[in-house]
């Protein structure tokens, strides 16, 4: 039985990799829509970051997007001033921000509930502050204009050139993929069903032998580390890095993709992505009215999907089949 | 009898309306001219007035509409919201390039927006021409498709670094937005001033929270001489209050939009007496270009007009210059060639884009006279009495 | 050393003023969250509503700027109540879901407020309020001794509808144990509606009281609300004591700490204070240290 879920869930995986890599060919004309997907891509690293947190392990942290702008940063001055090329760039703005993502943790995480939340969101603020303030080293308010794109990869049988939006669109799906897998792994293994039952009870589980500081520290310095390399990736996309980007309302832009989506999903983050990409743009065509209409769906959404988008998704398809087992069970409704 | 004659005529004021019966307009094609600005978020007070200068600009062509290489257009705006957000502004970009097809992008107000939108113009070969933002590296990129009309804040600060070392006026303080505009210019001025003035007390604070208190302060503490403020005339009014409420008699510099009669509004006059300030649009010097600006945007917005209005009035009307240089609406290569090889005389002065496609408009420093007039006292040529600034 | 002492007692002074406000925004912060265990965090909007309901009624409705405190006051609790029936009710165990609707509703408020008034800042000119008063070297505007003075009594008001009347003490009962109060008769639902009326009235309060001061726009609301939040962590998450004690101290420390260190780091000395208190004290100075909480 386990083989052949495992089986199954190798064949999902391996269609989904298929259909993510496939897309910008059924999309060939539409430029715009690959922009907006490439986009998502990049959105979508950092809220699987933060699900692994607040979807598996029930800890909310409102300051996340401050380790993707640590990753940002270090990968945009690192390839702005030419001391490193993009691989070596965006693996030290990883490993950097999961440093920042432990140093963090390791007074922050004996805190639980609300007293988490806030002591997050301060210390997104505070790294909010830091890419403002600190002219010399990130740009300051301005910012830092003119990142240059990774070159050309052979890959032998293909050149993949990330200046292009198709290049570039390839890479990030391949780091998504990357991601993906990892949350993945992380998710079925013996370390993530511990992290389910300190989600659960953490007492219970502490009780029961876990090490629930132990499992908490790897887990927000992995969580802080994928965070960043989001933010590299994204920095690389836009070629230009904006403290803006990781502020209060980013912060919490982050949750709601992750919320929205359906925490503790695989798929939900990418969903919820897709969804704050996507809705936003096609509300373009009201733009003055826009984000009043943006906060009314959001409004609307928790009131009426408590568990996230793909919680309606998939109590939807349960309700499909209920619906049908009741036809096919000609018998009473 | 009557009914039916009044019911027919308001049929026909309908249809009118709905441009049915405009000859003109009916034979004309419509250009959409893509506009990034922000309309919601703490700059959408400036966003505004970019916004008015477009579509002022806009409205005027479209009397006689404009000939592009053989066709006779109507202008149209395609804005989109950026509210100083990277990744909306290289959205609403490449939205303004794939999906409705622009040959020319104007506006924007934060520098980083800009600097996240400049690659995506170069992508499709769009040329983007800013009218707001002030960093000096968004031209240093080499970025050709990139434009700046505007000074960057290098180019506002200089002529008022003389000044302020001409009056000896140190130390020298500041109280500053906590954005790329405030703090450019900080570090800007820090730079460009002498030795011998002092910089004194520096104050960031972010755009909104208004509380000036602290600011006052440390300014007193610090015993400066001047104090700069760098802020628009929304946070600038409260401050310039609140220094000359607890009795601080410094001397006041100025900057963006200080030098206007909206600032009467929001100020008693007797507060601003002897203040300076730069400028890039003296709204009461007597030159013919900026007086006619002047009556134009108060006869359409029923207000007084703003620098930020003037630099984007002078963006449009040299992109359509351009493109009607180049002869084409379409062409974006086309139409960059044809602006970095312009000379334009504009409401701001001449306009005319050096090897990095930043040109270098004209910069005035105004004082304010008692009971709310100004004078002009830079350039040297251009100095002008009371009432005339 | 003259001077010193009188930039250090002049911001002692801005301090109280500002911590004042963050008292009002703590309060309510702490009333809803003690009692309903919700974090409010569309707070902020309230406090920035205030301010602009303020205006509308002041310069449009009745030019008396008391009475058009108290209506807005009055309005943003009937505002409140309906908050609470159409949205917070349902998601009172979904904390997730809270924070997505409050973000809806602050991105809702802060985008139709520039729709209906424009995208430049309001300014609300009370002429009474202006003039200014002269202590030796200092001076202050009336308007900072009106809202010290107003929370003072906004703070003795709510003691004694707490402390002395029948629906105060339900309200603290239903705090203390919410099975418990509807055991006895206690109509928990109503309780609910009138925590949050109150929380909403006093938030309210605090952005009509500042808007003579500064400017009335949109995002006014999202600095105090962080403020007024790091004043109940420090105060203690629960306790009305620990939110006035808090929301001063805040308002104080933030002020006097301008002379010491560059102002662009101000905010970073509150939230640095913060994360060092929940390191070192999370349930606060008269919060109740709940066992495996933390």
């Amino acid at each position: 039985m386990a083989i052949r879920a495992g089986v199954a869930r190798l064949s999902i995986g391996v269609m989904f990799a298929v259909v993510v890599y496939l897309l910008p060919v059924v999309l060939v004309h539409s430029p715009y829509v690959l922009f907006a997907l490439t986009l998502t891509l990049c959105y979508a690293i950092p809220a699987m970051a933060l699900n692994l947190l607040l979807g598996y392990t029930g800890l909310v942290s409102l300051g996340h997007m401050g380790f993707a702008g640590i990753g940002a940063y270090v990968t945009a001055v690192l390839m702005k001033n030419g001391i490193a090329p993009f691989a070596p760039a965006i693996i030290a703005g990883t490993i950097v921000a999961g440093l920042v993502g432990v140093l963090v943790g390791i007074p922050c995480l004996r805190l639980r509930s609300h007293f988490f939340i806030i002591v997050t969101l301060a210390v997104g603020l505070i790294l909010y502050l830091l890419f403002n303030n600190l002219d010399w080293l990130t740009g300051g308010a301005a910012g830092l204009p003119g990142i240059p794109r990774p070159g050309p990869i052979n890959l032998g049988f293909a050149i993949i050139d990330p200046r292009r939006p198709l290049g570039f669109y390839f890479l990030a799906a391949t780091i998504f993929l990357l991601v993906f897998i990892v949350q993945y792994a992380l998710i079925y293994s013996d370390f993530g069903r511990s992290l389910a039952a300190i989600r659960q009870d953490e007492t219970l589980a502490g009780s029961r032998g876990v090490d629930v500081f132990g499992h908490k520290l790897t887990i927000f310095a992995l969580s802080a580390a994928i965070a960043g390399l989001g933010g590299g990736l994204q920095v690389e996309f836009l070629r230009a890095a904006a403290p803006q980007s990781y502020g209060f309302l980013e912060n919490i832009n982050l949750v709601l993709i992750v919320i929205v989506g359906g925490a503790g999903s695989l798929f939900g983050p990418t969903l919820g992505a897709l969804l704050f990409i996507a809705l936003p743009e096609m509300l373009r065509v009201a733009d003055t009215y826009r984000m009043v209409l943006f906060g009314a769906a959001l409004l609307a959404l928790a009131l009426f999907a408590p568990r996230g988008l793909w919680g309606l998704a998939v109590s939807g398809v349960r309700k499909l089949r209920g619906h049908h087992s009741a036809l096919t069970h000609a018998g009473h409704p | 009898m009557e009914h039916r004659n009044i019911l027919t005529a308001a049929v026909i004021a309908v249809l009118a309306g709905l441009g049915f019966s405009n000859g003109a307009a009916a034979a004309d094609k419509t250009l959409d001219i893509g506009i990034v600005t922000a309309r919601t978020g703490p700059l959408a007070a400036p966003g505004k007035f970019q916004l008015n200068g477009f579509q002022l600009a806009v409205d005027e062509l479209n009397k006689t509409g404009v000939k592009i290489g053989g066709d006779t257009y109507q202008l149209a705006l395609k804005v989109y919201d950026t509210h100083c957000n990277a990744t909306e502004g290289a959205s609403a970009m490449q939205r303004l390039a794939n999906v409705d097809h622009v040959p020319v992008v104007l506006g924007e107000v934060c520098s980083p927006t800009a600097a996240a939108e400049a690659p995506v113009a170069a992508d499709y070969s769009i040329p983007l021409i800013l009218t707001v933002p002030t960093a000096p590296d968004l031209t240093k990129q080499g970025n050709s498709f990139l434009f700046r009309v505007n000074g960057d804040t290098d180019q506002l600060n200089k002529a008022l670094a003389v000044y302020v070392a001409q009056h000896h006026w140190s130390p020298l303080s500041f109280i500053a937005w906590n954005n790329d505009a405030g703090r450019g210019g900080v570090n800007g001025m820090k730079t460009l001033l002498p030795k011998d003035i002092a910089i004194g007390y520096v104050g960031y604070f972010d755009v909104g929270a208004v509380d000036f208190s602290s600011d006052v302060t440390n300014i007193r503490k610090s015993g400066a001489r001047a104090v700069m403020l760098f802020m628009d005339e929304e946070p600038g009014a409260l401050a310039i209050r609140k220094i000359r409420d607890a009795g601080l008699d410094i001397q006041l510099v100025g900057t963006l939009a200080m030098g206007s009669d909206r600032f009467l509004k929001r100020l008693d006059p007797k507060y601003l007496d002897g203040m300076v300030q730069y400028s890039a649009f003296p709204p009461g010097a007597p030159t013919p270009r900026i007086q006619e600006f002047g009556k134009a945007y108060r006869a359409h917005f029923n207000e007084e007009s703003h620098g930020f209005a003037a630099q984007s009035y002078d963006g449009l009307m040299l992109a359509v210059k351009a493109m009607q240089a180049a002869g084409t609406a379409t062409d974006g290569a086309a139409i960059q060639k044809a602006l970095s090889k312009l000379s334009y005389d504009g409401v701001i002065g001449h306009i005319q884009f050096d090897d990095k496609n930043q040109a270098h408009p004209p910069v005035y420093i105004t004082q304010w006279c008692k009971d709310g007039k100004r004078k002009i006292d830079f350039p040297a040529d251009m100095k002008s009495a009371c009432g005339a600034g | 050393m003259g001077v010193t002492l009188t930039a250090f007692i002049e911001q002692v002074a801005n301090g109280t003023m500002m911590g004042a406000i963050y008292v009002l925004v703590a309060l309510g912060l702490v009333l809803i969250f003690g009692v309903m265990e919700v974090l409010n965090f569309a707070h902020g909007v309230i406090f920035a509503a205030g301010g602009y309901v303020c205006e509308v009624f002041f310069v449009h409705v009745i030019g008396s700027y008391p009475i058009a405190v108290v209506l807005t006051m009055l309005t943003l609790a009937i505002f409140g109540v309906a908050l609470e029936r159409a949205v917070f009710r349902r998601l009172r165990v979904n904390m997730p879901m809270q924070i997505v609707a409050s973000l809806g509703l602050i991105l809702m408020a802060e985008n139709a407020a520039v729709l209906i008034f424009g995208p430049s800042a309001l300014q609300l000119t009370v002429p009474s309020v202006r003039s200014l008063v002269r202590i030796g070297d200092l001076s202050f505007t009336i308007q900072h001794f009106v809202v010290i003075a107003v929370c003072v009594v906004a703070i003795a008001a709510l003691q004694i509808f707490l402390q002395y009347t029948r629906l105060g003490t339900a309200l603290r009962a239903t705090s203390q144990n919410a099975e418990a109060a509807r055991v006895i008769g206690i109509d928990a639902d109503r309780i609910y509606q009138l925590t949050f009326a109150t929380g909403c009235a006093l938030a309210a309060l605090g952005g009509a009281l500042i808007g003579p001061l500064f400017l009335i726009f949109p995002q006014m609301g999202d600095l105090p609300l962080l403020k007024g939040l790091t004043a109940i962590v420090l105060g203690g998450m629960g306790s009305i004591p620990g939110a006035i004690i808090g929301g001063f101290a805040i308002g104080i420390i933030e002020a006097v700490s301008t002379l010491f260190i560059p102002t662009d780091y101000r905010d970073m000395v509150v939230f640095a204070l913060l994360i060092a208190i929940l390191l070192v004290r999370p349930w606060g100075l008269f919060g109740v240290r709940v066992r495996g909480d933390v």
